[in-house]
């Protein structure tokens, strides 16, 4: 018992020591970085994930391209804006909207779109409501209903349907109320299921993220809304247009299905594949930001 | 020094043993727990502190990552130095890129470039521990990762000092608390020794009272309510009802209905389902002790009766040693080997002997050789045979000679197997003697019967022979012929005499019966031998007692009897003497007592008890015939009375102014008693 007692106290005796002085100091600068072309994703998440998500294929066009290309992190969309029109992003990976606000305003480039999970290079916005709610059966029935969104910056979650309400004479005011819930589009699907609310507008495909956590066939999709084109790389009228070609070269060269590397750089940007893109393709989103009323000039 | 302390230990008492045992236990134990808990908690501690310190220093690598891609320098600046504020005890945090380029620290006035150079690999293991200026600091190392992209490293030194301080706090938070415990243990084992050592010395006193004889003693306490409150019997014949200082269980023929009438510790078996027992049963020493009650009680009972009988053994023992004292008769008893065992006191005066001289010899070492051989050979014969022995045997001793009636008897216990000899012998002389007497007496009727046939038929001739005789002496002229004539007219007479004694000693003669005054005829008497008397110098006292009755009777042959004693007390006087004559009524009014004392020569003690027999006479030849008494003795026989004499006559039958002198013998007194009734005196 008594060597235990000896063991146990003097066991943390035997650990390795380094003699350090806390005392010689000296100034240190930081090395300056050197000069790059910025790549910038739009920040939906945090940095941690647009890094995670991006940084290989960064890595990829700069091996591609051979110049210097480094991933920047806006800190918010209005950043994002702000830093694109004051040169600190020369290639931005944005949403449909930030694209024509920076094509309206900074004379953004389009060049190339994602493919996403589902294979389309497009997307779409589901109204939702329970199946069990008989008085909801087509869009016209949803007027004086309760809407749920998840936030009005939203384009596949609130605009897309805002739009399509539109299309359909149905203003803000026709709804009982409109409910934002914030977070994810989850949230929404969870509100219409538990009955919280009437309808709910979602992106297309979030019904499948949930269908592990509630029985998805309670919920009835009402309506679809058209069509509108997704995230689009595009660049600033500052890079020079060869290198700009160059990494658009670089981005459509991305092959998912036989290159292992590409589907690797790809997978972790959460899509298949990129196509070729132009300005043109994005005149639906300015029809909706007319319709709206979603200032994007 | 080994021998020393066992037996130090063994002289302690026992409540210091079991305090002391205790205590060692719980400064053993406690001092041994203390140390290894506190061993253990400082290692917990120092872990603890590690892990805290990596835990900051990743959390800080979680949160940094952010800053560190937005090259936000404020916010890592911020982040850092938030940390250092909240915990005292982290002295550096400093944050590098993937270059090693010291992005932002929490050093004030330049930064300590040692810190680069050492603990630079994140995978070895961490902190390292760094001896500085401001004493011994962890170093934690943190990579910045996301995915496999290493983004910078964050670096957080934690003082070690303020470790080691909670570490010497909590060691002696550790030590007060263990010697609080092993104090309070050490407080509850004297109060615990002492509890248990009170009631052992309880017990301890109560036995050594019992040692000095004391067994009225009580070691258990007594419970709050006794068995007779707790179930209300009521039954007061009950033995265990009022016992106060004896639990119900310990007694025999309680009379619960579960008792069962079965006795300690029979009855333990319902007892123990017994709410009583349950309520007043205690612990181990409380149950000895009540036992140990209960045992001294019936102790003291048992000891008690024993007292009793050994006082009623004592009583009888004392009453047959009594007996046996007292009993005139010899009792010896003898064991297997024919050695006394015990003899009684009348044996040992006998042959002059102490108890203790008796007891544990054999006849050898008691009786002469010729003796003990007889008595050797007897008692083995009664021990072999088993027959009793009786005999008369006649001892010698100091000149006097006694017949013993020895009778030997086997002695058997109690497996009827003989242990001993037990002899008995009764002193018969006296019986041999009475026989003697009887066989005298049965002579002497034999001979008065001859006597009175040979005076009866000689009677008549002598009657002829003096009518002849005195015809005769009528006619002889002859003076000498005369003279023979009158000698024999006389020495015939002599013979008549001496046949009408002898026919009045052998056969009643015919008595008369009348109305006598014994004292007239006593007065008549003494009248007639006064002048007599007075001529050879005796005096006649004459007491009578007026108040005599008068008796049915001879008076004729009570006179001869007077006369016959008052001649006699005259013959043993001689000349010069008193005679008195005393008459007593005895105050039953049943007898009257003449008794006529001498002061003559008196009779020796052989000769008493001759003196009534017919022809005894201590007279000259010629003075005498020897029947005066013998005659005198049928006379008062005859009229249911008693002649006795005793020689020298007790003061009682001597008149105040009866005259001692020198030359007057010891003297005689007869003493002559008449019933007044019929009943004859015995």
């Amino acid at each position: 018992m008594i060597l235990a007692v000896f063991f146990l106290s003097s066991c943390r005796e035997n650990e390795e020591t380094v003699k350090v002085s806390l005392e010689k100091r000296e100034d240190i600068a930081f090395k300056q970085q050197l000069p790059a072309i910025t790549y910038a994703y739009l920040p939906q998440y945090a940095h941690t994930e647009s890094f995670q998500r991006h940084h290989l294929l960064v890595e990829y066009l700069a091996e591609e391209t051979g110049l210097a290309i480094r991933q920047v992190f806006p800190e918010t969309f209005d950043d994002h804006v702000k830093m694109f029109s004051q040169g600190k992003i020369d290639i931005s990976f944005s949403n449909p909207f930030i694209y024509v606000q920076l094509a309206n305003r900074f004379g953004a480039k389009a060049m190339a779109r994602i493919i996403e999970e589902d294979g389309r290079a497009e997307f779409r916005g589901q109204i939702i409501a329970r199946r069990d709610n008989q008085g909801i059966k087509s869009i016209k029935d949803c007027r004086g209903k309760s809407w749920v969104a998840v936030d009005p910056s939203s384009a596949g979650g609130y605009l897309f349907a805002l739009g399509h309400f539109v299309d359909h004479g149905l203003k803000l005011d026709d709804f009982k109320e409109v409910v934002f819930v914030g977070g994810r589009q989850e949230n929404v699907i969870l509100g219409v299921y538990a009955g919280l609310y009437d309808i709910g507008s979602i992106r297309e495909g979030s019904l499948n993220v949930v269908k592990d956590k509630i029985d998805i066939s309670q919920i009835k999709v009402i309506n679809n809304t058209r069509w509108y084109p997704g995230w689009v790389y595009a660049y600033s009228p500052r890079l020079p247009q060869d290198v700009a070609d160059k990494i658009s070269v670089a981005l459509l060269r991305l092959d998912y299905k036989n290159n292992p590397r590409h589907r690797a750089i790809l997978d972790a940007a959460k899509c298949i594949g990129l196509v070729p893109s132009n300005d043109r393709d994005f005149d639906p989103v300015r029809d909706l930001s007319k319709k709206v009323g979603l200032d994007l000039e | 020094m080994s021998d020393y302390l066992p037996k130090f230990l063994y002289r302690l008492r026992f409540r210091t043993k079991i305090t002391l045992g205790v205590a060692i236990m719980l400064i053993f134990c406690g001092l041994g727990i203390g140390l290894i808990l506190s061993g253990m908690s400082s290692n917990a501690l120092l872990l603890e502190g590690k892990k805290r310190g990596m835990a900051l220093t990743s959390g800080l690598a979680f949160h940094l990552a952010e800053p560190l891609l937005s090259m936000d320098l404020l916010q890592m600046k911020n982040s850092i130095d938030n940390i250092r504020k909240q915990y005292d005890d982290v002295i550096y945090i400093f944050l590098t890129d993937a270059s090693d380029n010291v992005l932002t620290h929490t050093f004030t006035g330049g930064f300590p470039t040692d810190l680069l150079r050492v603990n630079l690999d994140s995978r070895r293991k961490q902190p390292l521990l760094l001896t500085t200026e401001r004493g011994p600091i962890y170093d934690f190392n943190a990579r910045i990762v996301l995915g496999e992209s290493n983004l910078g490293t964050v670096r957080l030194g934690l003082s070690r000092s303020d470790m080691d301080a909670q570490i010497y706090r909590q060691r002696l938070t550790s030590l007060f608390s263990t010697l609080g415990v092993v104090g309070l243990g050490i407080v509850l084992a004297l109060w615990f020794s002492r509890t248990v050592t009170s009631r052992l010395n309880r017990l301890r006193k109560s036995v050594e009272e019992i040692v000095r004889g004391n067994l009225d003693v009580q070691v258990g306490f007594s419970p709050e309510k006794y068995c007779w409150e707790l179930i209300d019997c009521n039954r007061r014949q009950c033995p265990a009802y009022g016992d106060v200082r004896r639990r119900c269980w310990y007694l025999a023929g309680s009379l619960c209905p579960n008792c069962l009438d079965r006795e300690y510790p029979g009855k333990m078996e319902s007892c123990r389902h017994c709410s009583v027992y349950k309520h007043n049963f205690g612990d181990e020493l409380q149950d000895l002790a009540e036992a140990f009650d209960a045992m001294a009680m019936t102790v003291k009972k048992h000891i008690d009766e024993l007292t009793e009988r050994e006082k009623t053994i004592a009583r009888q023992q004392g009453l047959l040693k009594t007996i046996m004292n007292v009993t005139p008769d010899f009792i010896t008893l003898q064991d297997r080997e024919l050695t006394y065992t015990f003899a009684g006191k009348a044996f040992c005066d006998y042959f002059n002997l102490q108890e203790e001289q008796v007891v544990g010899k054999t006849d050898c070492d008691i009786f002469p050789s010729e003796q003990a051989e007889l008595n050797l050979r007897e008692g083995k014969e009664v021990l072999l045979t088993g027959h009793p022995l009786a005999k008369e045997m006649c001892l010698k001793r100091l000149e006097e000679q006694r017949w013993f009636h020895v009778v030997k008897v086997p002695v058997y216990d109690e497996n009827n197997s003989i242990m001993g000899v037990l002899l008995t012998a009764r002193d018969i002389s006296m019986l041999k003697k009475f026989q003697a007497q009887l066989i005298q007496s049965q002579k002497m009727e034999d001979l008065g019967r001859l006597a009175g046939g040979v005076a009866h038929e000689i009677n008549t001739p002598l009657g002829i022979i003096l009518g002849y005789s005195q015809l005769l002496m009528d006619d002889i002229k002859d003076a000498e012929v005369l003279e023979g004539m009158k000698i024999i007219e006389k020495q015939t007479k002599v013979c008549r005499k001496i046949v009408a004694d002898l026919l009045g000693f052998a056969r009643n003669s015919q008595s008369v019966s009348e109305t006598v005054d014994v004292n007239d005829s006593i007065r008549n008497i003494t009248n007639l031998v006064e002048h007599s008397f007075f001529l050879n110098g005796i005096k006649v006292l004459v007491a009578l007692d007026v108040n005599i009755p008068p008796l049915t009777g001879d008076e004729a042959k009570l006179k001869q009897v007077w006369l016959n004693l008052l001649n006699n007390a005259a013959d043993a006087i001689g000349k010069d003497g008193m005679v008195s004559v005393q008459t007593k009524l005895d105050p039953q009014g049943e007898r009257i007592e003449i008794s006529i004392a001498d002061t003559g020569k008196g009779i020796t003690k052989a000769n008493l008890s001759k003196i009534f027999d017919p022809f005894f006479t201590t007279k000259e030849v010629g003075k005498g015939t020897g029947l005066g008494l013998s005659v005198s003795f049928g006379i008062i026989k005859e009229h249911g009375g008693k002649i006795s004499v005793l020689s020298p006559p007790p003061a009682e039958y001597l008149p105040e102014d009866f005259a001692q002198s020198k030359h007057m013998g010891p003297g005689t007194v007869f003493i002559v008693e008449l019933p007044l009734g019929s009943a004859p005196i015995k």
